[in-house]
């Protein structure tokens, strides 16, 4: 099962995200669990300093932007 | 101080924002050895946080390999490297992460002679910060 992780504190951009990360991983039609995750202490974790950020089974895939679902899609395969 | 980029004021960028400024994200870092170059450069990198040029990020972080910092440089819209001296450690930091969204200021290269044990002259860290605006301004 794919972990996915929207790092972000509840801005647009980070609700968008999220948005474009589940069409993305139902158009795969895999298996994700979807996670936000707010606290910034968790977020400066992953070495992010820019949000929205995308974490994909761990790895940071994106940070400071909203990519495209196409684009998450490729992310997450 | 001045902002860069005209009279548009841009904030850091920092977690909490979500980038919901508009404008670029521009991170700065210093090569912050242990010559006065290095201090002129970590100074001249504040200075431009402070005036709302770019956020400062980690290089350290960068020469880890602590892929969340890497991830984040690599989606910068850009990012400015104050190097102290022609060692360019913090360019071939850079250039080992495969990081090309950048540009360089060296300070050796504004007439600042690389000295052990003296401290950075405001007037040096003045000259460092114009230089930068300038590379900003012309991206």
């Amino acid at each position: 099962m794919k972990q996915i992780q929207i790092l972000g504190t509840g801005c647009p951009k980070c609700k968008k995200l999220a948005e474009n990360a589940e069409v993305a991983a139902k158009a795969l039609g895999i298996e994700y669990q979807l996670e936000k995750v707010t606290d910034i202490d968790r977020i400066m974790g992953f070495g992010v300093m820019m949000t929205p950020a995308l974490v994909v089974d761990g790895q940071v895939k994106a940070a400071g932007k909203v990519p495209s679902a196409d684009e998450i899609r490729k992310m997450l395969t | 101080m001045t902002p860069c980029y005209g009279s548009e004021k841009r904030k850091p960028k920092v977690p909490s924002c979500c980038g919901a400024e508009s404008g670029k994200n521009i991170l700065l870092y210093a090569c912050s050895g242990g010559a006065n170059v290095a201090e002129i450069a970590d100074r001249a990198a504040r200075e431009l946080m402070s005036a709302g040029c770019g956020t400062m990020f980690c290089l350290a972080g960068i020469g880890a390999g602590i892929e969340g910092m890497i991830q984040t440089a690599h989606d910068a819209d850009l990012n400015l490297i104050l190097d102290g001296c022609p060692m360019d450690c913090a360019k071939k930091i850079f250039d080992r992460a495969g990081l090309t969204n950048c540009v360089q200021v060296k300070v050796t290269d504004l007439g600042i002679e690389k000295k052990k044990g003296v401290r950075a002259a405001d007037e040096q860290v003045r000259r460092v910060v114009a230089k930068a605006k300038e590379m900003l301004t012309e991206q």
